[in-house]
């Protein structure tokens, strides 16, 4: 930064007192960022300062609304934290360790997760994906989207891939189909919400976007 | 006050609880997802962050002081510090805010308080004590009450704060200290 702050100019006693605030605010720059943020872990009167500069602001916390939830975070979270239930299920395939969610110990606890987010109030909702070679049906109560495949599993090389595709068009993988049926746990579906089944190489699209052919897509609406 | 409800989750969660650190997901998540969307404004990142959070949260969950504040608010202050660090790590030109449409979205946070219907929120901050906060901003000119609140809330830099102002850095600075100051003699009066 070209131009200088003055930091003598203000009473001694303040400095530390300003600094703290200007932490919490979050306006300072990375590595002043950083140097207050050392301090707060080390020294115990500069860490009471930024607590109650957390408390003198925390009323602006109101400012925020509730933001979407990705369902496919909390398991994530929970297999970085407790390891993925089943990983050792699949030791050849490399999936990524997010992907692994849908099996059953990971399924039940994001069910009951999803259930809880959910007003108990919407009404079902439904989508048929037909294709040409294959085709799904689909329907969600609000917490775990049910999906059945009639027609040919994916071949030895290649998986099938869940996406949901909402109004900001971009596609959100809900994981990989690979048995007759599955249920999984979602909490952001909404009517209009578009289901769309796509071929990927074994293990899912690689970088999270679709990158096979869409095989079968319609939208949910209300039964 | 009525109790604390993700006060005492977060302090189950310390005690290496895995079905109080779930519940307090459920509980938490769509708040907390809402300051990332504030802060850093992109979807992929904010489930990156998100999962970063929460993994902070179980690590740190035992720092947590009842005595200090609400669960809440603890949680709400370890989510910014974490979108800030990743905001301020950002290149320099790339940390400024890039979407300017979602900062004139013209809301003020303090209205959402003085708001009755906003009544969800005043969990946050108990009733009396909101209302002489909402004044002691309100004491302030109004410029620097906006700074110090965009600076909060949408994790503008003094850098972000002098050109949507207009001024040089170093008032901004200055400006923005004072009003720090002023807030802190208000509140602690």
């Amino acid at each position: 930064m070209s131009d200088t702050f003055d930091a003598g100019a203000w009473p001694p006693e303040d400095h530390d007192d300003l600094t703290a605030a200007e932490y919490v605010l979050g306006v300072l720059p990375h590595r002043e960022r950083q140097a207050a943020q050392e301090r707060a872990e080390l020294d115990g009167g500069f860490s009471r300062r930024v607590s109650q500069w957390e408390g003198r602001l925390a009323v602006l916390n109101a400012a925020y609304e509730d933001g979407p939830v990705n369902a496919a975070v909390y398991p994530r979270i929970e297999s970085d934290l407790f390891g993925a239930p089943q990983a050792a299920a699949a030791p050849a395939r490399r999936v990524p360790a997010w992907r692994l969610w849908l099996s059953g110990g990971v399924v039940a606890a994001t069910v009951v997760l999803a259930v809880i987010f959910w007003p108990q109030t919407e009404p079902p909702l439904s989508a048929q994906l037909t294709g040409e070679a294959v085709a799904f049906n689909a329907s969600f109560d609000g917490a775990v989207l049910q999906i059945a495949r009639a027609g040919d599993a994916a071949d030895a090389d290649h998986d099938y891939e869940l996406w949901a595709i909402g109004a900001d068009g971009v596609p959100r993988s809900l994981g990989l189909l690979r048995g007759e049926s599955a249920q999984i746990a979602a909490s952001d579906l909404e009517p209009g919400v578009t289901l769309a089944v796509s071929l990927e190489p074994l293990g899912g699209a690689p970088d999270g976007s679709p990158t096979g052919p869409v095989l079968a897509a319609a939208a949910l609406a209300v039964n | 006050m009525p109790d604390d409800i993700i006060g005492s989750l977060l302090q189950r969660t310390a005690t290496q609880d895995r079905s109080a650190f779930q519940q307090l997901y459920s509980e938490t998540a769509p708040k907390l997802s809402g300051v990332l969307f504030r802060i850093l404004g992109n979807r992929t990142e904010v489930d990156d962050a998100m999962q970063e959070v929460y993994i902070r949260v179980w690590q740190r969950a035992a720092q947590y002081r009842p005595d200090r504040g609400q669960g809440i608010s603890w949680l709400i202050a370890v989510t910014r510090n974490h979108a800030l660090d990743r905001l301020r790590a950002r290149p320099e030109r790339a940390g400024m805010r890039q979407e300017v449409a979602r900062d004139e979205d013209g809301q003020d946070p303090l209205d959402r308080i003085a708001d009755p219907t906003a009544g969800v929120e005043a969990g946050l901050v108990a009733k009396g004590e909101a209302r002489r906060v909402v004044n002691c901003f309100d004491e302030l000119e109004e410029d620097r009450a906006a700074a110090v609140k965009g600076a909060y809330v949408q994790g503008l830099s003094y850098q972000d704060l002098a050109e949507r102002h207009g001024v040089p850095l170093n008032t901004m600075r200055t400006w923005l200290r004072r009003g720090l100051l002023r807030l802190r003699e208000c509140m602690d009066r």
